[in-house]
């Protein structure tokens, strides 16, 4: 048992925190500065050429792919294959962060499941009686989650109709008048500004600045008005299906350059004039895909994270778990 | 002086090591690995200056200048923009894994010290 489980809950942060073999760190770390401080007085400074690929960048930029932002000329055009790998390294992080912090139970939201959880706890060991700590931490989560009654007045939906005066701590989900104006208001500006991104090819990196503006407007959704509201839009069905209809758009688009004009992520679509919506070809429909995997992948990320609820489950170092097996075994 | 800037982000990434190398809180660790993160970004951007240049964008040029100009002139590098680009996405991305992870052994163990958990110790 660790002291986090001790009485009084957890202990107040140490003055001494608990280090770990400081002076062979120091070493180590004095001695990758000293190599990495040597390598970077030698290599090239701001008065060094540009090199032959950044130089080649700018010179193509306009006349092959009617763009005037080579920036992101690199990133979907010169070096389009870099960032579909790059994207699919995304897509890899994303389904690892989906595969570890998945519930036991199949599960239709981020959040609240975990009801099914104790229903199938229960089957499973029903002499398991909850202790004290347990029963408080889950009533903790449940105001947290705002499971509770709608006429419940120790819970409102949102601290405005709370009396004056009310002892901490805020049990409403929403947050203040104030605060959910401002964002009614910042929302729609920088949901456009998202799309304003990806939509004028001329700016630089186009869907992945896109995508975490996209993911910052939910994440302020969620902040300002609790996840009753987000629940319909932030769940795993849609989002991960439309994060793998983003990864299949990006798939044909630079697969379809191999077919139709003989190399992998060439542009197969005709030049529009620059400065236009349509202006880069397969460009603008490279960061148009990029934009739905870029925000759904993070999206599912941080909201993946965001509902990792506690889990319950007893702590089996005491060896609790082997003798459940043995009986197990010998029925 | 550019190479002022190529040492801080010498400074940040051993400052990240760091963390990671003498840290038991597991946070701690990962909050070490997204500052030598950081220290990437800021070495590539550094890495990116010309002295003298403008920002590679083949629009309304300074005065007295062409965009053939600029083409050929002097700009700051756009490869090491692109990279930068895709690197803080990344960023996030791996960030996110080792946080579900670090809550995961939190979970189970019902700690964040390193040194509690040794269960795959040999």
């Amino acid at each position: 048992m660790s002291h986090a489980d001790s009485p009084g809950g957890p202990a107040e942060a140490a003055e001494h925190e608990p280090g770990h073999r400081r002076w062979v760190g120091a070493a180590l770390v004095a001695g990758m500065a000293a190599a990495l401080a040597a390598a970077m007085i030698r290599i090239p400074r701001e008065h060094a050429a540009l090199p032959a690929v950044a130089r080649y960048a700018m010179e193509v930029s306009l006349p092959r792919w009617g763009l005037t932002e080579p920036v992101n000329e690199v990133v979907y055009g010169t070096r389009g294959f870099d960032t579909f790998g790059e994207t699919f390294l995304l897509l890899a992080a994303v389904i690892s962060v989906v595969m570890i912090t998945r519930s036991r139970e199949a599960r239709r939201g981020y959040f609240g499941e975990s009801l099914a959880g104790e229903r199938e706890q229960a089957q499973a060991d029903p002499a398991e009686q909850a202790d004290t700590s347990e029963r408080a931490a889950r009533e903790a989560e449940r105001r947290e989650q705002g499971e509770h009654d709608p006429g419940d007045p120790a819970a409102p939906d949102t601290p405005d109709a709370e009396p004056l005066g009310t002892p901490a701590p805020e049990t409403a989900e929403a947050m203040t008048v104030v605060v959910r104006t401002a964002i009614r208001i910042a929302l729609p500006v920088l949901a456009v500004a998202g799309f304003y991104l990806v939509a004028w090819g001329y700016s630089p990196g186009g869907g992945f600045p896109g995508g975490a503006v996209l993911l910052g407007v939910l994440l302020l959704a969620y902040a300002g008005f609790g996840r009753r509201r987000i629940s319909k839009v932030v769940r795993p069905g849609l989002l991960e299906g439309i994060e793998m209809a983003g990864a299949a758009a990006i798939i044909l688009t630079e697969l379809l350059g191999l077919l139709l004009r003989g190399s992998f992520s060439a542009n197969w679509l005709p030049l529009a004039t620059p400065q236009t919506i349509l202006s880069g070809g397969i460009a603008q429909l490279f960061s148009a895909s990029e934009l739905i995997e870029v925000g759904t992948g993070l999206a599912i990320a941080v909201f993946a994270l965001i509902g990792m609820g506690h889990d319950w489950s007893p702590d089996e170092r005491s060896g609790a778990d082997d003798k459940a097996d043995e009986k197990g075994a010998g029925q | 002086m550019i190479v002022v800037n190529y040492l801080a982000a010498v400074a940040l990434l051993c400052i990240g090591l760091y963390a990671v190398l003498t840290r038991r809180n597991m946070i701690k660790m990962v909050m070490g690995l997204s500052l030598m993160e950081a220290s990437t970004y800021l070495f590539m951007l550094s890495l990116a200056y010309r002295a003298g240049s403008t920002a590679p964008v083949l629009l309304s040029p300074p005065p007295g200048k062409s965009v053939s100009d600029l083409v050929h002139g002097n700009v700051a590098d756009p490869v090491l923009q692109n990279f930068c680009l895709t690197a803080v996405v990344i960023g996030v991305a791996v960030t996110a894994v080792f946080l579900s992870v670090v809550v995961r052994i939190a979970q189970h163990y019902r700690t964040l010290d390193t040194d509690q958990v040794r269960e795959m110790r040999g």
